[in-house]
């Protein structure tokens, strides 16, 4: 209101005669060139805030779709793939020391390539983590790097008394499964949870719209205002068409367009990232682990033998927990076959306690190792590690695409202001100079 | 007890604790065996209570001849069964331990379980289904009868006569302590207040609590050598039987210290089948007079072979 300054006695009394009459009819009462002048402020004005408003939020989404894909998303893949690589080591060595001090050369290269994987994943991890921060993560970390070497010892304790007969191998591998579920698979876990959080936050902070409301309402603001200045224009140049601010509105309208069709495709890419990709790779996954740690009880409890029957009590509540059925692990998969192969391989496990309990223990074994169940675990194995892959894949392309809808964006909503700018003194700065 | 296995360091952890609490309360009561309260085992024999006509070792039913299924028996059960049912260790080595090599559970314990499956079916191949238990799950599994005898370097106590029945004495053990090589601890009283581990359900704890060394808990006696081999325990204390079969994995082991106590071991049989413990009876005095004892002693145990322990009954 101060702004208009010099106003006449005359224009005082309607002003107030007409008190709540706005800026209009206080620019009405003014002179054209003050007017235009006054104008002309305003619409540079206004394209500054959109330049400024847009690139801020073209700049918010871009990186944060960026951190999903350069450093939420690898980060709690590590962690994922450290649980998942542990749990089938556990699961792997047991299934080893069944077969005695010969153990077969493919489960020892996959143990080793398990430990390996574990390895460059906890380092992978910790160079990640420093990006994400965190020192929770820090710790587990610490605890990842610190205690896996402690439990290959003991699984290379426990297969070389193994390989001497020694029960004494039996007592370590027990020692060497404690200490990876009761310590590491927490640690890897804990990591996992964080980073899916830091995915679920980096994404909602990708997909969300607050600032691109705002954006879009000032985008709009914009437009209206040119709309009705050229239409004052046209009514007192007697000029129909303004370019000036014709170009100004162009700009304004293909930036507008831009941001908000970037905001939508990108917005629809990650959610699609998430709903079909990241989400289920996760249910996978989970359900990858409680079958590992079943096959791992298993082994365990052929192995311990001892009628304390505490594995084979951890195998039956996993079960539970993975399903099928409603609310488990499999369930959440949504993949009804999977369902199939898990039922096929608790028969399977059922046959086997079956002949075990039944004084059968060399045909249990043999069943673990190279039988029916060995045949059905690793069928549902590979189904659940296919379903992750395919999942990863999806999650991985859509990722991908909803950063790549946001690339340039942020210099083309600058790009576009500097023009509004210039439409905007160009045009009004012409019908300024006709008053001089 | 909770026995789940990724729970066991915790569980390690809090027996020991609650035992040094336990045994603060045994040094301000002494002959408490504060041991068997805090690990809930009622097997754990306190010795010096026992009864005075109760003698572990003459506490048998006396076989009335040479082995014979009699009809009506328990033996006859068993054998129209098709096979019988033992209760055996799974990790002592020499005594009952699953031989990684064939698959097979071996030792000295399952010779005399295959001599009693002998008796019955004429060969024991084929007729033993083994159940591997731990230490605390013996006195129920036979007085639940899913098993018909159990033959697990278990000694004869008046404790546990309460609720089961005993062969004749199969073998003289007695408590002594291992540790390695390089400890110089002469005997359990110089681990005073240091960790010595033993199984829990084992009598052992009450002696080691007694000598007041810290009592360490754990499932299976080759857990004891893990720990001990980790630096965890000082020591690991129990029959000199089991102590042999630990230090045979691990040559950087020495056995200390006298004879602690007397372990006569038994084969333990309900209470319901006294005609099987009479038959049991007869089975183990052919094998002390036929050789086969001695021939088992050798190969699991060692030479020189000393003479069988003698059968004793009180009934």
């Amino acid at each position: 209101m101060t702004a208009i300054v010099g106003v006449s006695p005359g224009q005082h009394a309607r002003t107030r005669s007409v008190p709540r009459a706005g800026w209009r009819s206080r620019l009405e009462g003014a002179s054209t060139p003050r007017r235009l002048g006054l104008l002309l402020a305003l619409l540079v004005l206004l394209s500054v805030v959109w330049g400024v408003l847009a690139a801020l939020t073209a700049n918010q989404h871009a990186s944060a779709a960026a951190d999903v894909v350069a450093v939420s998303e690898p980060l709690s893949l590590d962690a994922e793939q450290i649980y998942t690589s542990l749990s089938d080591a556990d699961a792997t060595a047991a299934n080893a020391f069944l077969a005695g001090g010969l153990e077969p050369a493919a489960a020892r290269q996959r143990y080793q390539a398990d430990i390996t994987q574990a390895a460059i994943r906890i380092q992978a991890a910790s160079a990640l983590a420093g990006a994400a921060g965190g020192s929770a993560i820090g710790d587990d970390l610490a605890t990842l790097s610190g205690q896996l070497p402690v439990y290959t010892d003991e699984v290379g304790t426990a297969r070389a008394n193994n390989r001497l007969g020694l029960p004494l191998g039996a007592a370590y591998l027990r020692e060497a499964s404690a200490l990876l579920r009761g310590t590491l698979l927490p640690a890897a876990s804990d990591i996992y949870a964080r980073e899916s959080a830091l995915l679920t936050s980096a994404s909602a902070q990708a997909t969300g719209l607050p600032l691109m409301v705002i954006a879009v309402v000032v985008g709009l603001g914009f437009g209206y205002l040119l709309y009705r200045s050229s239409r004052w224009l046209a009514g007192h140049t007697h000029r129909v068409v303004n370019y000036g601010l014709l170009l100004a509105a162009l700009a304004g309208l293909v930036s507008l367009v831009w941001l908000a069709g970037a905001f939508v495709v990108g917005r629809g890419d990650l959610l699609h990232a998430q709903q079909q990709g990241s989400g289920p790779a996760q249910a996978y996954a989970r359900a990858e682990v409680a079958a590992l740690q079943m096959h791992a009880d298993e082994s365990l409890t052929l192995i311990d033998n001892s009628g304390d029957d505490a594995y084979q009590q951890d195998y039956l509540k996993e079960q539970k927990l993975l399903g099928p059925g409603p609310g488990t692990l499999l369930a959440a998969t949504g993949n009804g076959s999977i369902a199939g192969d898990a039922q096929a391989w608790y028969q399977a496990h059922a046959a086997l306690r079956k002949q075990d309990d039944g004084g059968n223990h060399p045909g249990a074994v043999a069943s673990a190792l190279t039988g029916d169940a060995a045949a059905k675990f690793g069928q549902l194995f590979t189904a659940l590690n296919d379903g992750i892959d395919a999942h990863q894949t999806v999650f991985a392309s859509s990722a991908r695409g909803g950063r790549d809808a946001f690339t340039g964006l942020a210099a083309g909503m600058i790009l576009a202001s500097l023009v509004m700018i210039a439409g905007c003194a160009w045009g009004l700065s012409r019908r300024l100079a006709e008053y001089r | 007890m909770a026995r789940s296995r990724p729970w066991r360091a915790l569980l390690v952890v809090l027996a020991v604790s609650g035992l040094a609490l336990g045994g603060a309360t045994a040094m301000a009561a002494p002959g408490q065996p504060a041991v068997s309260r805090a690990l809930g085992a009622s097997q754990a024999a306190p010795r010096a209570g026992a009864a005075a006509s109760c003698n572990p070792k003459a506490s048998s039913l006396a076989p009335s001849g040479p082995p014979q299924v009699t009809p009506g028996s328990f033996m006859a059960k068993i054998r129209a069964r098709g096979y019988l049912i033992a209760g055996v260790d799974q990790s002592t080595y020499h005594f009952g331990f699953l031989n990684p090599l064939n698959g097979q559970i071996e030792g000295f314990d399952i010779d005399m379980v295959q001599a009693v499956a002998k008796a019955i079916f004429g060969s024991a191949a084929g007729h033993v289904k083994f159940k591997a238990i731990s230490d605390l799950q013996r006195i129920p599994d036979v007085t639940s009868g899913a098993v018909d005898i159990v033959a697990h370097t278990m000694t004869i106590t008046c404790d546990r006569l309460k609720d089961v029945d005993f062969s004749s004495v199969y073998f003289d053990a007695a408590q002594r302590v291992l540790v390695l090589k390089n400890s110089t601890a002469t005997s359990l009283a110089s681990l005073h207040g240091q960790k010595v581990c033993a199984t829990s359900g084992s009598d052992s704890l009450a002696v080691i609590a007694a000598n007041k060394a810290v009592p360490v808990a754990v499932s299976y006696w080759t857990d004891c050598l893990v720990l001990l081999q980790q630096g965890d325990v000082a020591a690991i204390s129990t029959d000199d039987s089991i102590l042999d079969g630990l230090a045979a994995q691990d040559p950087w082991t020495k056995l200390i210290g006298p004879r602690l106590t007397d372990e006569p071991y038994g084969l333990a049989i309900s209470k319901q089948h006294p005609e099987f413990v009479r038959f049991v009876n007869a089975v183990l005095q052919q094998l002390r007079t036929d050789g086969q004892w001695a021939a088992s002693y050798a190969h699991w145990v060692g030479t020189p072979v000393p003479s069988p322990p003698p059968a004793q009954y009180g009934g």
